[in-house]
């Protein structure tokens, strides 16, 4: 019974966010929202058995992409007044999120200790044997039967990291950056003369 | 008690609300790219749901791919979006016009 | 014993992804002086990958021992006629990229590295077998594109034209995702084969909405009529070299995996998708070639002319028939020539200053200007219009061939009716460079490399190309003979 509460609960409160990802004004609210929908999502995916991807969700999209999106609305907002502001603007809605989140996982942890829900109809095959746990079973197959999409996934990953490397890095010429190599190869007596000037005559550099 | 569909329908919803973001949403590139987001976001828990209901690991390996792609997809994005706001000084979508269509 | 064999068939996007990422070090210690080196190094890695691939198109490989990866990956005769096509261009596409961007300070040693992983990309794209295949090697392929659309930072068109290019393909790839996703789930299964033999008899409504959804994902990537609103823009705004990319490699791609995708996975259900594809041919002539009148750039004109292009492409989709099949891909070979040739003769096009020309005005009396250049445009504009005596008439002929063989007699009709129309703006543009007053701006000297393309696919699309006809009837021939063994 809980199960089914706790999927109403993550369902409504998917859907609600989702609808406040694309009404809200304010880009800040919006990555808010996304990330509480997504934090739903996972509560679904708990309750269908799937752990492992849920657990990725969490930290993929509110450890990183969540992340980048805020970082580049902060960057890109050029109001800083308006963003000062902010701190004080936001603090009400995000203690709301943070004690929403909290109470769902309570409530999401109690549905999952009460077992997943199984989707499959009734009467329909026996799950095939699989290993001790959703990860394991995850790993066998990933590594084996999907190796070849596995390593082109990677490939995909160094594109995105390589395109948005070329798109963003500028050389900026005002800046002095540090060059070891340089500093470890420069001898004392490179550096330094000894001299013996006359008296009132002074060097010559 | 929940089935197959229940997972179907917030799927389809969110997918729903998605393409709408996409669409509705004039103000603000970001959030448009927050509305992608949210259309993977529905497959996921489309393929979650299917690979529950067919007892079939290939539902979740796939919602992984979609997942990385979709992480990589978010990084070029953003990427994109930046180097468009140093070269216009704003996001907004009114003002994509240079080119006509 | 299955594990290496799966190795030795993807040799070709082995070959790639080693010499990529191995160029890709080499262009971080090297930085942007070696550019043009990683450039000519990466052309290499193309010939090497099309020289392996090679064997497998002239034997006409097809059946299990193509299979690599339990089927997730083929290496089939199919493939390997689209990879040759692809290597052709992605090899172009870098030959006139130096001197592009280096008018603009703007070369840079990613660009070749990154067209690698284009490349690899469309090519897993065309050897998929499996739904999930067909999405990696699809993003990684469209996640290289919207970096090199945006590559001209200096030019806010192509920030604009990449921001573009990205948010309408993202939505694209949600879409087919949706549908992939909802396919899945119908038929249980992700690999063409197992969903070939679940979709039989009636469609359910969920698998119907699936097979919609990847369709109209998949149009969206080969710019068909309705989702094509995205090309001009984007075809405008991106770098010209990385114009012709798009124009050849990444379409070959998305039109090889629709006929997979259709004639295979989703082969016992023809009559579901054929009204789909008549529609969506008709509509993309259509607009296609209404919307090319009136235009005054030539990036814009060409990219409506890639609409039309893909329309008469998709008739062949619509008989469902070997033969359909067969004429689509000697017609696709076609169409990467006449894109790389006007595309090329595009980018010849320079003031005194060296800047890109892009206006058809500016164009006006070319033929006495820059006699050579005019002529080489000319039968690219012709042969695009399909005129009887150039090469573009054969690809448009074994088409309506196919459509009459498979009695859709008012389709082949009809498609013909719009090719006349489309023939109305390839001679405007004719008109302009040979009987208007010279504009007199074309000026400024080409590389070599341009010239040996553009004299390249001016033969090519000259009558001359009819002594090829046989050749490619026979390979087209084998590579839809292993595409319908599969289905």
């Amino acid at each position: 019974m809980i199960q089914v509460l706790a999927f109403y609960l993550f369902a409504t409160l998917a859907i609600l966010s989702a609808v406040l990802v694309i009404m809200s004004r304010n880009p800040v609210h919006s990555v808010l929202w996304l990330i509480l929908a997504f934090f739903n999502a996972a509560g679904l995916m708990v309750l269908a058995g799937a752990e492992f991807i849920a657990m990725l969700l969490v930290i993929v999209y509110v450890g990183a992409v969540a992340v980048l999106f805020l970082f580049v609305v902060m960057m890109l907002d050029i109001d800083f007044a308006e963003l000062r502001a902010g701190f004080v603007r936001n603090f009400p809605l995000g203690m709301l999120i943070a004690l929403v989140l909290l109470a769902e996982l309570v409530f999401g942890i109690g549905a999952w200790r009460a077992g997943s829900i199984d989707l499959a109809p009734a009467g329909a095959t026996e799950a095939a044997p699989m290993a001790a746990s959703n990860i394991a079973a995850i790993g066998q197959v990933l590594y084996g039967k999907y190796l070849f999409l596995f390593e082109s996934a990677g490939i995909i990953l160094l594109v995105a990291m390589v395109g948005a490397i070329v798109l963003t890095h500028r050389d900026r010429k005002d800046t002095r950056p540090q060059n070891i190599s340089k500093q470890n190869r420069r001898r004392p007596q490179d550096a330094t003369v000894n001299m013996r000037p006359e008296i009132g005559e002074g060097v010559q550099l | 008690m929940i089935g197959l569909e229940h997972y179907i329908v917030v799927g389809t919803v969110l997918f729903v609300l998605g393409v709408l973001g996409i669409f509705l949403n004039r103000k603000n590139v970001i959030v448009i790219l927050m509305a992608i987001e949210l259309i993977l976001l529905a497959v996921n828990i489309n393929l979650v749901a299917f690979s529950s209901f067919l007892h079939d690991l290939t539902g979740q390996i796939f919602a992984m791919f979609v997942l990385t792609v979709a992480a990589g997809e978010a990084a070029i994005g953003l990427a994109i979006l930046v180097i468009y706001f140093r070269g216009r000084g704003t996001i907004a979508v009114d003002s994509v016009d240079r080119l006509k269509g | 014993m299955e594990f290496a064999q799966s190795l030795r068939l993807i040799l070709p996007e082995e070959i790639l992804s080693i010499g990529g990422l191995v160029l890709l070090l080499a262009a971080a210690w090297l930085g942007d002086k070696a550019s043009r080196a990683i450039s000519i190094a990466s052309v290499a890695l193309l010939v090497a990958a099309a020289a392996v691939t090679v064997p497998t198109l002239s034997g006409g490989a097809m059946g299990p021992d193509t299979q690599a990866f339990l089927g997730q990956f083929r290496a089939d005769a199919f493939a390997a006629y689209a990879k040759l096509l692809i290597y052709v261009s992605g090899a172009a596409a870098l030959m006139i990229a130096p001197r592009f961007f280096e008018q603009f300070r703007a070369m840079r040693a990613e660009y070749p590295v990154l067209l690698v992983f284009a490349v690899l990309g469309t090519g897993i794209m065309v050897s998929a077998g499996d739904l999930m295949t067909l999405y990696i090697g699809l993003e990684m392929n469209s996640l290289a594109a919207y970096v090199l659309a945006s590559f001209l930072r200096v030019d806010n068109r192509s920030a604009e034209a990449g921001l573009k290019y990205f948010v309408l393909g993202a939505l694209a790839s949600g879409i087919l995702l949706y549908g992939m996703s909802l396919t899945y789930g119908f038929t249980g299964t992700t690999s063409f084969a197992g969903i070939h033999a679940a979709l039989t008899g009636q469609l359910s409504t969920g698998a119907l909405f699936g097979v919609i959804l990847v369709l109209a994902g998949l149009a969206f990537k080969i710019s068909a009529v309705p989702f094509h609103m995205w090309t001009p823009d984007v075809y405008e705004g991106a770098p010209t070299p990385v114009t012709m990319f798009f124009s050849t490699a990444p379409k070959v791609a998305a039109i090889a995996l629709t006929m997979r995708v259709a004639l295979e996975a989703f082969g016992n259900q023809a009559d579901a998708w054929r009204q789909v594809v008549v529609f969506a041919a008709l509509a993309s002539i259509v607009v296609g070639a209404l919307g090319a009148i009136g235009q005054s750039n030539i990036k814009r004109l060409l990219a409506y002319s890639s609409i039309n292009n893909v329309g008469f492409i998709l008739v062949g989709l619509a008989t469902a028939t070997q033969a359909g099949a067969s004429a689509m891909l000697v017609y696709l070979a076609i169409y990467v020539m006449m894109s790389i040739g006007s595309f090329v003769a595009v980018l010849m096009l320079r003031d005194a200053e060296s800047n890109q020309i892009e206006s058809i005005a500016s164009m006006a009396g070319l033929s006495r200007t820059r006699p050579l250049l005019g002529w080489c445009l000319l039968v690219m504009m012709l042969s695009l219009a399909g005129i009887p005596p150039l090469f573009g008439f054969w690809g448009k002929l074994v088409v309506f061939r196919a459509a009459v063989d498979a009695d859709m007699i008012a389709l082949a009709t009809l498609a013909i009716v719009g090719s006349v129309i489309s023939a109305y703006y390839y001679l405007m543009v004719c008109k302009t460079m040979f009987f208007d007053e010279p504009a007199d701006q074309v000026k400024g000297a080409s590389d070599w490399a341009h010239w040996a393309l553009l004299l390249i696919a001016t033969l090519f699309n000259s009558p001359l190309g009819y002594l090829l006809t046989g050749w490619f009837d026979n390979l087209a021939g084998k590579a839809s003979a292993a595409l319908f063994l599969a289905a």
